[in-house]
């Protein structure tokens, strides 16, 4: 069932009857020179500043992961109720090194909007994926997607402004009208790839056993099922015929990844379903996942690498005692579980309060004394309350950012001549993140 | 005696009544348009069929229910992506008209079809045409069916960003149990101090997802007004829309006051924090 080489075949035929067509390319990123040669669009590209490290794709192409000067483009979903998503990655981002910028100069995709109610069309979502481009570009950073769904969606986008010549005039001429250009990076990447590309990195610094631990994987459907044939696979992770992140950092860290029979399925989010119809969200999500994962597999935890199946999958569960299907099972992103596992604090990094499901008895599976760190947790707010500075993993902002997206030693474009737009200028580097 | 003997007589001729008003539906369950709804469900026929998409999307069925087979909505719906594509394909103006109605909006957007169709349809892409042209033309029944998004399209159109902690409330949120809505409770705090617990000053905020600035959300702006989202969604809900421009003419009024105390630092800088005037 979806198994790599069914995907392959399928991708494969659909790819052949739409060069039929005449319309189509099958490796976008070929067709980026093209249009960068022709001065049509500034191609973002990876630089050595950005440590890449190569990963291979469905159709065994080389995907060049950047691990070091990234910009975070975040998640709606994942900032606004479980953010311990985005301060678990940023820490690991910490832990090893990396620099990065993590902005209020960022949108959304605006696709969870859009895959939900419709109230958009592909030139804003193009425009506005643009938009996002262009200020990673000029901040010399390159773009690491936190959300599955942007992840796909700007892959759809970058496809349509290769392949449609109008969408692309479009969208330049509104971006140009604000000071921008159209910039396309040479590589949309997910941060689970990074994860991935990272992983000997996170490994070496392990500090709890995971022997024991059982891990249910959910797939996320906008990772490997839109434009699949960019997703990353690896030999050493299913034989190659599953998406290999998550389930690759959960191997290396020494978790039991354990398989259940509607490991395909969506975790039943739905984009319009969670927010105005959670009857089906729910049944969908206690019934076909979680279920499965805890008789079948018999799971500590499911992990998963996107927004809105961390959301629906965990939240859903509280309910689910009402219907006999009391499971609340733990569930996590892969960088949540990652940290952990680093010896992040469960409360104030890895925030696993913010879950309906309690990871407490994972948390004891894992070794970590949760309960001093509950108690530091809740003196920690205790301070806070009474107006303590927070602690936090980056500097933080100046006043001015909350109006304008400032310069940062960026590469700005007239400045760049036409035939060589790279970026080039490379920023000082200053404690967690470079500006 | 013949089973016909027992059926009443009206089935076999209508009363005078029922010839004045005939029934919406046919005993075959589609649906008559009639009237301007039938010269609507023409324009929507018409448009949909014109769409660059329709001719990408579409590429032929089958008819191997794969997609069905694999669909988390066909599940708990009566929906099926199998005759959502067939309707794309060859159906006609009342059948498109009828599907637009409610079943375009049972789809998860989740791309399982289209992984699963070895014909290589985008079935998930035409559903969303489907629910695009619902919305341009908007249909009552998309009005009633997005209703409960002002909150969120709010947040979107302003800031960018669909979700911020603030809009999790038990009220709203009940059957997600204690943790994901009554942090106060749970935690003795207010939700702005659990905020303040993230380890990053950009998530500080319960009133969207993260901090954005307002260069970014009048960009944002901009690209609606420019691409036409502004004005569907106007035909949507145009209260909502006018309210939203509201909103935004004060940030740009912010912006500029902004542009006045920070003269200075702005003047220093080059690209578009300097070119972009709000
Ligand atoms: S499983 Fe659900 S939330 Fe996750 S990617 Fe699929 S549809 Fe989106
Ligand atoms: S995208 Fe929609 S129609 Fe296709 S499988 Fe998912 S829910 Fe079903
Ligand atoms: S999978 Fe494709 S070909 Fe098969 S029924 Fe569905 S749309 Fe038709």
């Amino acid at each position: 069932m979806l198994s790599a080489n069914e995907i392959r075949k399928v991708v494969a035929e659909r790819t052949e009857h739409q060069k039929g067509t005449g319309k189509k390319v099958v490796d976008v990123r070929e067709e980026l020179d093209r249009l960068e040669d022709r001065g049509e669009v500034i191609v973002h590209r990876i630089r050595p500043a950005n440590r890449p490290v190569p990963l291979t794709t469905l159709f065994g192409w080389t995907k060049q992961i950047p691990t070091d000067r990234l910009w975070h483009h975040k998640s709606c979903g994942q900032c606004g109720n479980i953010p311990g998503y985005p301060s678990s990655l940023l820490w690991l981002m910490n832990e090893t090194g990396r620099t990065y910028l993590n902005e209020p100069h960022q949108t959304s995709c605006t696709a969870w909007n859009y895959h939900g109610t419709a109230t958009s069309n592909p030139v804003a979502l193009a425009a506005v994926a643009a938009r996002n481009f262009h200020r990673a570009y000029e901040t010399d950073h390159f773009p690491l997607i936190h959300c599955g769904t942007s992840f796909g969606d700007y892959k759809e986008m970058r496809k349509l402004l290769v392949e449609n010549a109008t969408v692309r005039t479009k969208v330049r001429d509104v971006l140009r009208k604000m000071g921008r250009d159209l910039v396309l990076p040479e590589e949309i990447v997910h941060y689970s790839e990074w994860v991935h590309a990272m992983a000997p990195e996170i490994v070496a610094r392990k500090k709890h056993s995971l022997t024991g631990v059982v891990a249910t994987v959910h797939e996320p459907c906008h990772y490997y099922k839109m434009v699949p044939e960019d997703a990353v696979y690896d030999d050493r992770v299913y034989a190659g015929q599953r998406p290999a992140v998550p389930s690759g950092i959960l191997m290396e860290l020494g978790a039991t990844v354990a398989d259940y029979s509607t490991w395909y399925d969506c975790c039943g989010f739905g984009f319009r379903h969670i927010l105005s119809e959670r009857e089906f969200s729910r049944s969908f999500a206690n019934l076909r996942k979680i279920r499965p994962m805890v008789e079948e597999a018999h799971a500590d935890v499911a992990i998963t690498s996107d927004t809105g199946c961390v959301t629906t999958l965990d939240k859903s569960q509280w309910i689910g005692k009402t219907h006999g299907l009391p499971y609340m099972l733990p569930v996590l992103s892969d960088v949540q579980f990652a940290a952990l596992a680093l010896g992040a604090h469960p409360y104030k990094i890895a925030q696993v309060h913010w879950h309906s499901a309690s990871a407490e008895a994972l948390l004891t599976k894992m070794g970590i004394d949760w309960t001093s760190a509950k108690a530091e947790f809740r003196e920690y707010l205790r301070s806070l309350k009474n107006g303590a500075a927070p602690e936090l993993l980056h500097p933080a902002h100046g006043e001015i950012e909350n109006y304008f997206a400032i310069n940062k030693g960026q590469v700005l474009p007239e400045e760049v001549p036409a035939a060589s737009r790279v970026p080039g200028a490379t920023a000082p580097i200053v404690g967690g993140r470079s500006e | 005696m013949s089973i016909v003997a027992h059926l009443p007589r009206r089935v076999l001729s209508l009363t005078e009544e029922e010839a004045a008003n005939p029934p919406a539906m046919e005993l075959t369950g589609r649906r008559k348009a009639t009237g301007p709804e039938h010269e609507l469900a023409e324009t929507i026929f018409a448009e949909f069929r014109q769409d660059p998409r329709h001719h990408e999307f579409v590429l032929g069925c089958l008819n191997c229910g794969e997609c069905t087979t694999g669909c988390p909505a066909a599940r708990f719906y009566d929906f099926s992506p199998r005759e959502m594509l067939q309707i794309a394909a060859t159906g006609d103006a009342t059948t498109l008209w009828d599907a637009m109605q409610e079943k375009i909006w049972a789809c998860c957007q989740c791309y399982t079809c289209n992984m699963r169709c070895r014909f290589g349809n985008d079935i998930a892409g035409i559903i969303s045409v489907m629910r695009e042209l619902s919305v341009v033309h908007g249909l009552e029944s998309t009005r009633k069916t997005l209703a409960p998004f002002g909150r969120s399209l709010t947040l979107l159109m302003t800031v960018g960003t669909q979700v911020s902690s603030d809009m999790i409330q038990p009220d709203f949120f009940r059957d997600w149990g204690p943790f994901a809505t009554g942090s106060d409770k749970v935690w003795d705090v207010s939700s702005d101090v659990m905020r303040k617990a993230i380890p990053s000053d950009v998530l500080q905020t319960t009133r969207s997802s993260w901090e954005v600035s307002v260069q970014t959300s009048l960009e944002l702006f901009r690209i609606y007004e420019e691409t036409g989202v502004l004005d569907m969604l106007r035909g949507l809900d145009p209260d909502l829309t006018e309210m939203l421009i509201d909103i935004i003419e004060e940030r740009r009024e912010e912006f500029q006051d902004a542009r006045g105390r920070f003269a200075k630092e702005i003047a220093a800088m080059r690209g578009p924090v300097a070119s972009f005037t709000g």
